[in-house]
């Protein structure tokens, strides 16, 4: 009797413990307010830092995707560019001005009114302070002038056509408030004052922020959504766990086996698209050490790969193996189907691989294992990135198959920082690598063959990795720089695609791709493969800006 | 005559605490020279890092610009060093490379509290919790609690801490809804004094914490058990359950104070280690805490903020130390 009396009231206290403990959490389960969209950060972070300067492209995601905007967008899902601050471009006669018309009716957030001379302000920006010129845009840049309140005119200092790419996409800042910031290379403009269609700083927090409406902006009735709101997730399996659970209504993750882990959990409203609209992998042959500087051993090693395995176990199929000229779907216009032909060395062949093999006088011993002429066993290092875990089992793919055909290959995973910098300074023997993104494969193709970009060893190259270089390229990429005919254009990248399947400089593994997930619960518009209006990925800056004013809020 | 016995009793104890705090000092000059040290022999420089996030579009110019203003230098290692002493002593921890240009003080104080939070008072419960658990089971040997708690606490220990955690996250959070599946708080509140914010907190808190807790708690007890077994061995015991104490009171200021020692030694490490040991935590958690800040201050050879971190890691040792030090000199008189 007594015993019971004296625990009754601590187990009632418990209880009460417990359920005002639930009462204080009731609000928790409470979904986000009607019309704000949750959206995955491009930077997985544990705690955000509050800096909306689009200048460097280190801001929070929301300063050049939804507050500051660029004169054009390019479009790759439509290969085009769509008319955003500027109406329209043209270039004169000696490719030597571009002209941009800037659009009328067009307020800061602040209620001022924008004009050309914004867009001039900005680029004298970074020519004063060469830290925010990322692309370098001053390299080709003569000087920037605005004839008229909304003419803007560059001056080139030699015609370069891909520069429009730049000049067109660059974040466009506002002449009265930036002119006043002392350095605008560590200023983190808390308040920002931009002309896109979210501008206002609702809160900010170090797990989460949410930014509001532009109360100005230029779209009349757009956009359709209260505000943005950013939760932070340090790593792909906390996003991953938020999207299937049905927190997330817009993501760009990898998610592995797609349609288990998250369409069949409500395949009404869970969707995806994946287009392989992005750069391509590469496995990149380092061509100062020999063999790898013999065309035979690239072509060989490249057939000793079986990309339909190696698609399959690093990528769920996602991507599929790569042509021979590196080209992923964002170039599929641009694609030779002579050059395409003409590179059966990515098909699987280790039969033809052992052939190439022993012609170049690599061969197979008693051993079992290939041995160079000098008498050496042929070995080789693939390098990759800790925890990319999709490049990582591409190269343990890789590593295998090679054995196969008696080359030794080990795996080698370096922190990034590490891996880096071997790559940039040509300390490796194989390694996995990315492409040159842009509106054309010029990039691409300058930053695999232009003798420009191939350092010296020990030197940091920012492309160029493998140090392959071809006079003839630098013909062809020089004249792409001048000619605005699409025809010749057209002429000139069949060109170059066919010299790359020629010497094979890098092996093309898989086209990259274009993460985005959404879920129609909340909100519908969204890109999809039935209607790609735009890439759904929310990873690439400034293309969101067409989403984002497309989507509406459903009641 | 007992007060001058008194005094020259804290005299003797002063004077321990004083001269452990010399021994300190030294600890963390050391400390603060190997936070410099050793991210420099790190493979890689920040550069080069800085470089790889622009993909390869930054322009040798621009690049030169970007060094500038993040404070690179290529001074001599002494100089850097020198300038660096001087920096740290005026509480400048500089500018971190990841988070530009926010800098390292705002970068660790904004995460720093939630790590304290959430690491410190489960380390703190783990070890109210297992030593008293470890007490009891001494006292009653082979009742049920003797029983079947070490094994149980053991065989969950044993278990990788990711796993256990991601499990838990997975069931509790995920499947059966319970708890949130990140954060330390939910995203439509403010940080404010108030209940529903308060609640929210310790809802969110409750599944990290208790796998840390769980994780740690076999540990606890049973080295308090082994010890508190051989302390009940003691003759002094039984004189004092022959004078008839209570046995409440033999068992916790008799005992159970004896066989303390080496559980608070151990105490003083994990206090110590909450600031790096909550790593795996804050990532399954989601926690805005300090530990996933260092592994992506590692990727990004973000020096400035792997010297901030390393040396809020080490100066929380030693101070937890030197408090561990102060308990000592308390609980056991022979150390003074």
């Amino acid at each position: 009797m007594e015993f019971t009396r004296a625990i009754d009231p601590l187990r009632s206290r418990i209880a009460l413990l417990l359920c005002s403990l639930a009462a204080a959490c009731e609000p928790e389960s409470r979904p986000p307010d009607p019309g704000v969209l949750v959206i995955t950060e491009s930077e997985q972070t544990a705690s955000y830092v509050r800096n909306f300067n689009p200048l460097l492209g280190a801001g929070r995601w929301a300063s050049n995707h939804a507050i500051y905007e660029p004169l054009l967008i390019y479009n790759v899902a439509q290969s085009r560019y769509e008319p955003w601050l500027a109406t329209k471009y043209a270039w004169s006669e000696d490719g030597l001005e571009l002209s941009f018309t800037t659009r009328g009716g067009v307020k800061w957030s602040d209620g001022k009114a924008f004009s050309a001379k914004d867009a001039a302000f900005t680029f004298d920006l970074l020519h004063r302070f060469p830290a925010l010129d990322i692309n370098g845009v001053w390299k080709f840049l003569e000087r920037v002038d605005t004839p008229g309140e909304n003419q803007l005119r560059f001056h080139f200092k030699q015609p370069f056509v891909p520069g429009l790419y730049y000049l067109a996409t660059q974040p466009i800042v506002s002449e009265h408030k930036w002119r006043d910031v002392e350095d605008p290379v560590t200023f983190s403009d808390p308040d920002p004052v931009g002309t896109g269609p979210f501008t206002e700083i609702e809160s900010f927090q170090s797990q989460v922020y949410q930014v509001g409406k532009n109360p100005n902006y230029w779209q009349p009735g757009k956009p359709k959504l209260a505000a943005l709101r950013f939760p932070a997730f340090p790593a792909n399996d906390q996003t991953n766990l938020a999207l299937i659970h049905g927190d997330l209504d817009w993501a760009g993750t990898f998610v592995p086996a797609i349609e288990r882990t998250f369409v069949s959990r409500d395949p009404e409203n869970h969707r995806y698209w994946f287009p392989l609209m992005q750069g391509s992998v590469l496995l990149y042959p380092n061509h100062t050490r020999a063999p790898l500087d013999d065309v035979r051993v690239r072509k060989a090693l490249s057939q000793a790969i079986d990309r339909k395995k190696l698609v399959q176990v690093a990528l769920f199929d996602y991507s599929r193996p790569a042509d021979a000229t590196g080209l992923s779907d964002a170039y599929a216009t641009y694609r030779d189907p002579q050059a395409v032909a003409a590179g059966d060395w990515v098909n699987h062949d280790p039969e033809r691989a052992g052939g190439l093999l022993d012609s170049a006088g690599i061969k197979l011993a008693d051993d079992g294992l290939r041995h160079l002429p000098s008498g050496a066993t042929f070995e080789l290092e693939v390098n990759v990135v800790a925890g990319w875990s999709d490049w990582v089992r591409a190269a343990q793919v890789i590593c295998r198959n090679l054995e196969q055909i008696g080359v030794k290959a080990t795996l080698r995973s370096y922190d990034f920082g590490a891996w880096f910098q071997k790559l940039q300074r040509g300390d490796f023997w194989l390694s996995l690598g990315w492409t040159e993104e842009g509106p054309t494969p010029y990039s691409l193709y300058r930053g695999l063959m232009a003798t420009e970009t191939k350092q010296p060893l020990e030197e940091e190259a920012a492309t160029n990795w493998h140090r392959f270089a071809s006079p003839k390229a630098d013909a062809w990429l020089a004249e792409l720089e001048r000619t605005t005919d699409p025809k010749r254009e057209r002429a000139l990248y069949a060109s170059l695609q066919r010299l790359f399947v020629a010497e094979a400089p890098a092996l093309p593994l898989f086209p990259d791709v274009s993460w985005g997930e959404y879920n129609l619960k909340r909100f519908k518009g969204f890109p999809s493969e039935a209607d790609p209006y735009a890439l759904l990925t929310p990873n690439k800056a400034p293309d969101s800006l067409l989403v984002l004013t497309r989507l509406e809020a459903k009641l | 005559m007992n007060l001058s016995r008194a005094s020259s009793k804290l005299k003797s104890g002063l004077k321990f605490v004083l001269r452990r705090l010399g021994f300190y000092l030294m600890a963390a000059w050391a400390s603060i020279t190997l936070a410099f040290l050793i991210p420099r022999l790190m493979p890689g420089d920040p550069a080069s890092a800085m470089f790889a996030r622009f993909k390869g579009q930054l322009k040798p110019e621009a690049m030169d610009a970007l060094r500038q203003a993040f404070g690179f230098s290529d001074a001599p290692l002494h100089q850097q060093y020198l300038s660096y002493l001087g920096h740290v002593l005026r509480g400048d921890l500089g500018i971190s490379i990841s988070h530009f240009p926010a800098s390292v003080n705002t970068v660790i104080g904004g995460a720093l509290f939630w790590t304290l939070l959430l690491a410190g008072v489960s380390v703190v419960l783990s070890f109210g919790i297992g030593t008293a658990l470890g007490v009891i089971s001494a006292w009653r040997r082979d009742g049920k609690l003797d029983r079947f708690a070490p094994p149980a606490l053991i065989f969950l220990g044993a278990f990788p801490y990711f796993w256990l955690a991601m499990l838990a996250l997975f069931l509790f959070g995920f499947e059966l809804g319970w708890f949130p599946l990140g954060h330390a708080y939910a995203d439509h509140l403010t940080p404010e004094f108030s209940w529903a914010f308060i609640g929210s907190v310790l809802k969110h808190a409750i599944l990290p914490a208790v796998t840390i807790v769980v994780a740690t708690l076999g540990g606890w007890m049973l080295s308090m058990r082994n010890t508190m077994i051989s302390v009940l061995g003691e003759d002094y015991i039984s004189l004092a359950q022959a004078k008839g104490l209570l046995s409440r009171r033999v068992m916790w200021i008799y005992a159970a104070r004896n066989a303390l020692l080496p559980n608070v030694t151990g105490f003083g490490m994990a206090l110590g280690f909450v600031l790096s040991g909550s790593l795996l935590t804050e990532i399954i958690f989601s926690y805005p805490g300090q530990g996933y800040l260092l592994i992506q201050a590692v990727r990004s050879l973000d020096y400035p903020l792997i010297q901030g971190l390393f040396l809020t890691i080490t100066l929380a040792v030693l101070g937890a130390n030197w408090l561990v030090d102060i308990a000592y000199a308390w609980l056991d008189p022979r150390t003074r």
